[in-house]
């Protein structure tokens, strides 16, 4: 391989769920969020798909698709929700996010 | 009467989702926080959830260096009544022989109870031998796949679970079952039961001076396990192919895909 | 339940600590309850802390996990591939970089010798209301009682928003900070940066990387990591977001600035919080009601000075000036005698530097800020500075360089509002 070939592969974006390996959690099998799916789907600008950094909504064709496992606990779906579907609490017994370099 | 029932737990990084270091190819441990393994957390379910019915009480026990105290308090805030951590540096070392012999003779230095619960395996090493092995030391009765335990009086009718049955046992007591993983979940620590184990502290340290084991049955020098190697399996590359479309055609092509490489 | 508290802190965090620590030196009984498995857990940051007043409020900074105190400073604008930076290299001293989940484990362990007593694992559901007034916690079923609370609960502060303290908030209220933190090989930072071993850089940077949003990044050198990240202002990201925020993350790690230091780092974690941003929206009405003091990011104490940001500190001395409010108050915990908390924390220069920087908001709401002008200042140098034959006066590239971008009046209005509000 070229070193400039290297460069190139050096430079490409790791995947999300390649950077989010690098976390540890210890998921709760109990949802701490709970969203209200059927408010989604006239929600304009479904703010929660870009801005949810660990990409915990995605969207399927007008539905918000939601998964809680990887949520690092920012908070910034219930913020920015503009239907207030989302029940949002800290999860329980110590579970959920790890931080341990930040 | 009430049921005295000891449950043991083992404190392991937590290693469900580790990555490894591209470069050197080995599991990335730096500052891996420790959880009580969440197989043992089901066993200390089913436990709970007995003495909650028939009365008497739970204790934790776990054979671990000092920092497993966190683990301790962990399950003492799931409403766990007390906890003895085994800890003396001649332990380090051992393989399942050699900690079953210690968990056993602390079980005997407890002296009573009825029921012993372990979890089914650990997160870390996925042996599953430690409950056979206690329940061999002490001659006890051992089901493992266990999801259900009633109590009669002068034993216990257990449910086991398996792929395809279900199997009762009538055990007389005491005894020693392994809760199947993931058969029942375990409940939260909550502020009144974690408050008792921070002012309380209902923690004894047992090392090896009150167990008084002879050294070469302990620790490394007492485990006849030697692992020879451990490998890990190929990580395959992932092929990213989004299927896109309506639902019906996205998982048509799904399906096909899936066929294509024979998996299905 | 039998125990008593004479004071529960919501939170170990950096103000929680601090309160917990300052309260049980002074023969205070207190709990310090915290939701995460150990304190640190699940704080974050951007890289780091202003040192004096988190040594007063700690009584030193005795094996503070202190990774490289700050020599150098950064500042850049970015559009695209082009930026223009500014440095200012200094005797140094005055902060340090460190990673908040580390340090954070220190405040608490401080509190601990103290003699306060950590829960950990326990999520505060509510304030326990009797009379009208705060007179312990809840959580799940289980109450405890106090004589007075102090929330350091941090910016969600989804327990005064359960008890109808504060208004739900809104992206008005904060910005979202995410950031990768980078694994290099040891001696890297030095080389790269003319570092000492104990030497750090602070780098902030605005322009083309917010994709034109209300934000910017942060670049700060660990002992032998980084941390990169971005704040995006969630008040004009809810509708003005173009891709998806990692996308933004990763570009600034493979982008022009950085990825030279960090393309043969690991990447040991990614983690992301939220800041408190208009100080005027985010602070609560008061900040003692009757058995109630509020510190930390829960009381918006974060101060944005427009290059750096401080919150950890604020938060650390919020947390003292609590204890020393409580103390002050001989047992009166009403909160006209708690007031006291909110006059020395206002007369502090925690509340000085609030009220001098409020109007840093607003300068960040101006959109040109992080689009027309990067475009203007990186046009302006790129004709001083690349020739062939004839080159450009300054008068001259500065006015083909905002032609068709931003009229001359515009300019000088955004100056002057600049210079009124820095």
């Amino acid at each position: 391989m070229s070193s400039q070939a290297a460069g190139e592969r050096k430079r490409r974006k790791i995947r999300l769920e390649d950077l989010l390996n690098n976390n540890i959690w210890d998921v709760d099998p109990r949802p701490h969020i709970r969203l209200d799916t059927s408010k989604c789907r006239d929600c304009n600008y479904k703010p929660c798909v870009l801005l949810c950094p660990t990409g915990c909504y995605t969207t399927h064709g007008d539905d918000v698709l939601f998964s809680y496992e990887g949520c690092v606990e920012c908070g910034t779906c219930r913020v920015v929700c503009p239907e207030e579907a989302i029940t949002w609490e800290y999860p329980r017994s110590g579970r959920g996010i790890h931080f341990r370099f930040s | 009467m009430g049921l005295d029932i000891i449950v043991g737990i083992k404190y392991v990084p937590n290693t469900t989702n580790v990555n490894i270091d591209p470069k050197t190819g080995t599991l990335v441990r730096e500052g891996v926080p420790s959880v009580v393994n969440p197989h043992d957390l089901v066993a200390v379910e089913l436990a709970l959830r007995l003495r909650d019915r028939y009365g008497g009480s739970v204790t934790a026990i776990s054979m671990a260096p000092p920092h497993a105290v966190a683990g301790l308090e962990h399950v003492l805030g799931m409403g766990v009544d007390r906890a003895i951590l085994v800890s003396d540096r001649v332990f380090a070392g051992a393989d399942t022989l050699a900690t079953s012999y210690v968990l056993a003779k602390t079980i005997e230095r407890i002296g009573r109870y009825d029921l012993i619960v372990m979890g089914q395996e650990t997160i870390d090493s996925s042996t599953g031998h430690i409950g056979a092995q206690v329940a061999s030391w002490l001659d006890l009765p051992y089901v493992y796949y266990a999801i259900e335990v009633e109590y009669t009086g002068d034993g216990f009718i257990v449910t086991r679970e398996l792929e395809d049955r279900i199997e009762k046992y009538r055990l007389s007591k005491p005894a020693l079952i392994s809760a199947k993983m993931y058969s029942l979940e375990p409940r939260q620590v909550t502020l009144r039961d974690k408050l008792r184990a921070v002012l309380e502290r209902p923690i004894e340290t047992w090392s090896n001076k009150d167990l008084g084991l002879d050294p070469n049955c302990v620790g490394l020098r007492g485990s006849p396990t030697i692992v020879s190697k451990v490998e890990f399996t190929p990580k395959v590359p992932r092929k990213n192919i989004i299927f896109e479309g309506d639902l019906r055609e996205a998982v048509r092509k799904l399906v096909q895909a899936l066929v294509e490489e024979g998996v299905i | 339940m039998g125990d008593r508290f004479d004071v529960v802190v919501i939170g170990a965090g950096p103000a929680g600590s601090s309160a917990a620590y300052n309260l049980a030196k002074r023969g205070f009984k207190v709990a310090l309850i915290e939701r995460g498995r150990k304190p640190g857990s699940k704080n974050m940051f951007g890289g780091r802390v202003y040192a004096k007043p988190l040594e007063e409020a700690f009584d030193g900074l005795d094996k503070a996990p202190i990774h490289r105190w700050v020599v150098k400073e950064r500042l850049s604008i970015v559009n695209g591939e082009e930026y223009v930076t500014l440095e200012y290299s200094g005797s140094g001293g005055k902060s340090f970089t460190t990673y908040l989940t580390d340090l954070t484990d220190w405040m608490a362990s401080k509190a601990v010798d103290a003699g306060a007593t950590l829960i950990t694992e326990v999520v505060v559901d509510r304030l326990l209301i009797r009379d009208g007034r705060v007179a312990g916690i809840v959580s799940g079923s289980d109450e405890l009682e106090a004589d007075v609370v102090v929330d350091a609960e941090g910016v969600n502060r989804l327990v005064l928003e359960k008890s109808g303290l504060v208004e739900r908030l809104t992206p008005r209220h904060v910005a979202l900070g995410v950031k990768e933190v980078i694994k290099v090989e040891k001696g890297d930072i030095e080389k790269f940066f003319g570092l000492g071993e104990d030497e750090g850089l602070a780098w902030v940077f605005m322009g083309s990387v917010s994709d034109g949003l209300p934000g910017g990044g942060f670049f700060y050198t660990n002992r032998d990591s980084l941390s990169l990240g971005l704040v995006i202002y969630l008040e004009k990201a809810v509708e003005g977001m173009k891709r998806h925020i990692y996308d933004m993350v990763e570009d600034l790690r493979i982008g022009p600035l950085f990825s030279k230091y960090v393309e043969n780092g690991r990447v040991m974690e990614y983690s992301a919080h939220m800041i408190p941003a208009d100080p005027r929206a985010i602070r609560p009405p008061r900040l003692v009601w009757d058995g109630l003091l509020v510190t930390g990011d829960a009381a918006g104490l974060l101060i944005n000075m427009g290059y750096t940001y401080r919150g950890v500190d604020t938060a650390a001395y919020s947390g003292m000036l609590a204890a020393k409010a409580i103390e002050e108050a001989e047992g009166d915990y009403s909160a006209s005698s708690l007031k006291r908390y909110e006059e020395m924390l206002m007369k502090s220069y925690v509340g000085r530097d609030l009220e001098k920087f409020k109007g840093v908001h607003d300068l960040y709401m101006n959109p040109r800020l992080f689009k027309e002008y990067p475009i203007l200042l990186t046009g302006l140098l790129r004709r001083l500075y690349e020739f062939d034959y004839g080159g450009y006066r300054l008068s001259e590239a500065f006015s083909e360089a905002r032609r068709g971008l931003v009229s001359l009046p515009r300019i000088i209005l955004d100056l002057l509002e600049v210079y009124r509000k820095l």
